[in-house]
């Protein structure tokens, strides 16, 4: 090998060390950037998914008499619920008498 | 800032910061696996796992400052180094304290590496596979999102990619170049100091 092409293979491996300390840098701050934003997107997700929040607002109920439905709900999030109403009819018996 | 925004800030840290652990040791196996390629010559994956450990623990910190400061658990700070000493779910906070002392001690000795020497390092170092699990169980254990779906999905990411680097770091064994001149020569040097 040549004094010359030992000296441009030096040449060689300087700046293709140079390119990776540089992608080093790169792909550092890229995580570093990734990692904030991570925050915040996991921060969304535990908010979204438990607020820890114990706001009350009115809650609403509705009932229909005889053959219907009711229905309740709650702003908390945590249940609502529906069911039916049924409604029983026969004669009715009247009591008299006593003292 | 708000009591809720810390509450956020250390759960999404205390996210991240396994994320980031995970990136980390399995950086660490590549490292040890002297993994290149063109372009990606071995020191730049030994960088990048020391940046990514030195990135971690700057999110770690975030995690547990935010945690410690939030009025509504109220910590304290010795919680925070002495393991389950904290009333607060004690067993899986101590093991999230553990999981840090670990991690710093392992970055501390790598940073001093010159000082204490190859072996103690490397001795020291292979707590980071006790570190990491202890981690996760921690995040399992403590955490509040521990079952909601996202975190439960980056939970078990997390496992899949450290356990498959884990299991093709035995079955690659040592790609270091010079381990077979190395045994050669301490059974060499064994051999002639025996009497």
């Amino acid at each position: 090998m040549t004094r010359m092409n030992h000296l441009e293979e030096v040449q060689s491996m300087i700046s293709a060390r140079g390119r990776a300390q540089r992608l080093l840098n790169t792909l550092t701050a890229g995580v570093a950037v990734a990692a904030v934003a991570g925050v915040g997107a996991f921060g969304y997700l535990s908010a979204a998914t438990l607020p820890g929040a114990t706001s009350l607002s009115t809650s609403t109920i509705s009932t229909t008499s005889s053959s219907g439905t009711t229905s309740s709900s709650s702003s908390f999030g945590l249940s609502s619920s529906s069911g039916t109403v049924r409604s029983s009819s026969g004669s009715g018996v009247a009591v008299s008498g006593g003292s | 800032m708000t009591d809720q925004l810390l509450w956020y800030t250390t759960r999404a840290a205390g996210a991240v910061s396994l994320v980031l652990l995970t990136a980390v040791v399995i950086l660490g196996v590549l490292s040890a696996l002297r993994f290149k390629a063109a372009g990606w010559p071995a020191f730049l994956t030994t960088g990048l796992h020391r940046n990514v450990a030195l990135v971690t623990l700057v999110f770690l910190g975030l995690h547990i400052v935010t945690a410690v400061v939030d009025p509504f658990t109220n910590l304290g700070w010795v919680s925070a180094i002495v393991p389950f000493s904290s009333y607060y779910r004690t067993f899986w906070l101590g093991l999230g304290t553990i999981a840090a002392e670990l991690l710093v001690a392992v970055v501390v000795t790598s940073l001093l590496r010159g000082l204490i020497g190859h072996a103690a390092w490397r001795v020291i170092h292979w707590l980071t596979y006790a570190s990491w699990p202890i981690g996760v169980i921690h995040g399992l254990g403590t955490g509040t999102d521990a079952w909601s779906a996202w975190f439960f999905g980056v939970t078990c990411a997390c496992v899949a990619a450290v356990g498959f680097a884990v299991v093709y770091r035995l079955v690659a064994g040592s790609r270091d170049p010079l381990a077979a001149p190395r045994a050669s020569f301490r059974s060499e040097v064994e051999r002639k100091s025996e009497p």
